[in-house]
């Protein structure tokens, strides 16, 4: 575990544009100008200077309407989208250090090359997409789905991967004998369990969850909230939760951060921002939901 | 390239009679303009210097169809020299269409000597098999290849696979073969068996069967490949390692007879091809190799085949 106030992650400054970009576009741009569209290059800035801490053992919520770029900061994190700035960095102390050799806690991981990036991500990250269809692929089995994240992490042995695979899907609830059935055959919460076993195969330090349960029934939603706060507990991973759900960031998260038009508005403990929220549109959202 | 060289469009066979002597006198030696042989070994020698990687080249049209061993049929032309010595297979056999055809054709257009005996070659041009008898240094194999790319089973797009290949992420590789052996118990790949070589690039090794497959690591000849309606070309210099893709668990194994003999020399030691009888349906079993198998046969009862021992990395 880390020691004294280290956080686990720190990003800097992450920004991301959509277009060309021009001289203007922070200045007519943002929470004041009600927009994220340069009116001048007609440039979308999905992502403006936005800049946290997570701890180990942390669970952070990302809040906002939808393109106020919240997905937009996961996938940065995930390296599936380059940025246009920023600044990325993991501290691990050795608790999964090990599995990318010579990673340097000081280094910028936007300025790594593509195959280091991809190491990385395999060993240290977990991502569930809101969409099935682009966290596992549906003509590989269930199990195959995990199998690939342990191949990527250089495991040769079939016996041990389909071991790991009973394990996890076990954990998450998925009917152990169907693991070598294709995931498309599986209901709309089976492949959102079977995504979040995948995304945990490697034991990773940080877990992105991208809008999880929207699309879900609500019993459905339920059991898997129930899951992530289950296996969030007895695994310790660092974790950060997007949502437009203010129901899911309470149930998740200890600190929160509010985004609007690609920049955050606000950000505190969970239940601070959503008993007494300071700014203008948090007060809308809190008071439009509950 | 206004030259008539058909003058006589009533007879087809007398006109390529006539174009080759033709051509015989004013073009170059073995078919293949300077410019093109020269493109062709800048790209062999690049392929040589970075084993398994498949490198473009500008492939030129062929009087064969592409498809056909337009690839082969380049290298050979642009590696041949008159003091070669060339032997042509197809499938192993030395008297098959393809084979005959390539070889009437090469013979044509440089007058080189050839040879269905493996060790006395030069030059082997191949398709789909290694030659039975151990390769010695300074031979050179070429292979006809169809499809160069060893990703194409999981991945259609090309900027994706050239993606796969820079950044050596062939997990996807691995999870086909991972599925195959959940879905049916084993690796059920035959020929085209994917091969890691020089522990950096993974290799399609052409349409060869796994029994082959076993025998390129540590080769002492060198191997070339091309792919002609493809555009690719890729090299093993000799004594290369070449590892096929294999679990701890679930091993690559080659194809096993279970002390089947071939009907003509009946060796035990050689790859077989099964032959179904019309008009019983037996099933029979012969050398797909069939110089090897004569030679077995001359050498006397088959029961001492030239020796299979090979030289092999540690």
């Amino acid at each position: 575990m880390n020691t004294g106030l280290q956080p686990m992650v720190q990003v800097r400054g992450l920004t991301r544009f959509f277009g060309r970009g021009c001289a203007d576009c922070f200045g007519l741009t943002g929470p004041t100008h009600e927009t994220n569209q340069c009116p001048r290059c007609r440039t979308v800035i999905a992502c403006r200077e936005v800049s946290f801490d997570l701890h180990a053992d942390e669970v952070l919520g990302i809040v906002g309407e939808s393109g106020s770029g919240k997905s937009t900061v996961v996938r940065l994190l995930h390296f599936d989208i380059e940025p246009t700035s920023g600044e990325f960095r993991l501290h691990l102390n050795g608790t999964a250090g090990d599995s990318v050799p010579g990673l340097d806690p000081q280094q910028n991981l936007f300025d790594l090359g593509p195959h280091q990036k991809r190491q990385v991500r395999n060993s240290l990250m977990g991502i569930v997409y809101q969409n099935a269809l682009l966290g596992l692929r549906l003509k590989v089995t269930a199990g195959g789905n995990i199998a690939e994240r342990l191949l990527m992490a250089g495991w040769r042995r079939v016996g041990l991967m389909r071991a790991r695979a009973v394990d996890l899907l076990g954990r998450t609830e998925v009917p152990v004998g169907r693991m070598d059935e294709l995931p498309r055959n599986f209901s709309g919460g089976m492949q959102q369990r079977v995504q979040i076993a995948k995304a945990l195969s490697t034991y990773p330090a940080l877990l992105l969850l991208d809008e999880v349960t929207t699309g879900l029934d609500v019993s459905v939603q339920a059991r898997v909230l129930d899951l992530i706060r289950s296996l969030q507990r007895e695994l310790h991973v660092a974790t950060i939760v997007v949502s437009h759900d203010l129901g899911v960031i309470r149930l998740l998260t200890t600190r929160t951060l509010v985004m609007r038009h690609g920049g955050i508005v606000e950000q505190g403990l969970s239940d601070q921002i959503l008993e007494d929220p300071q700014h203008p549109y948090t007060q809308l959202l809190v008071s439009s939901t509950l | 390239m206004s030259r008539v060289i058909h003058p006589n469009p009533s007879s087809p066979r007398a006109d390529w009679r006539e174009a080759c002597a033709y051509s015989h006198g004013r073009t170059s030696f073995a078919f293949l303009d300077e410019g093109a042989k020269r493109e062709i070994r800048r790209r062999m020698l690049k392929a040589v210097a970075i084993p398994g990687y498949q490198v473009p080249f500008g492939s030129r049209e062929m009087p064969i169809a592409r498809g056909w061993g337009t690839g082969g049929l380049q290298l050979t032309l642009s590696l041949i020299g008159p003091e070669d010595v060339l032997k042509v297979i197809d499938q192993g056999a030395d008297d098959s269409v393809n084979a005959v055809s390539i070889r009437r054709f090469v013979t044509r257009v440089t007058g080189v000597r050839t040879t269905t005996d493996t060790p006395a070659a030069t030059l082997i041009q191949t398709r789909h098999r290694i030659p039975e008898e151990p390769l010695r240094p300074h031979q050179i194999l070429v292979f006809q290849v169809p499809i160069p790319e060893p990703l194409r089973l999981v991945e259609p797009s090309e900027v994706e696979t050239r993606r796969m290949h820079s950044e050596a992420d062939y997990s996807r590789m691995w999870l086909y073969l991972y599925e195959d052996i959940v879905t049916y118990g084993e690796i059920t790949i035959g020929a085209r068996y994917p091969v890691l070589v020089n522990r950096r690039h993974l290799m399609d090794p052409s349409p060869i069967p796994r029994w082959d497959v076993a025998r390129l690591n540590g080769n002492p000849a060198l191997m070339l490949f091309c792919a002609g309606r493809e555009k690719r070309i890729y090299a093993l210099p000799p004594h290369t390692r070449v590892e096929p893709l294999e679990f701890e668990d679930f091993r690559f194994q080659v194809e096993s007879f279970d002390d089947r003999r071939c009907l003509h020399c009946g060796s035990t030691q050689s790859f077989l091809d099964e032959i179904i009888e019309e008009e019983t349906g037996r099933r029979l079993y012969a050398c797909s190799d069939s110089a090897f198998c004569e030679k077995v046969r001359k050498a006397g009862d088959g029961s001492t085949p030239p020796s299979r021992k090979e030289e092999r990395l540690p």
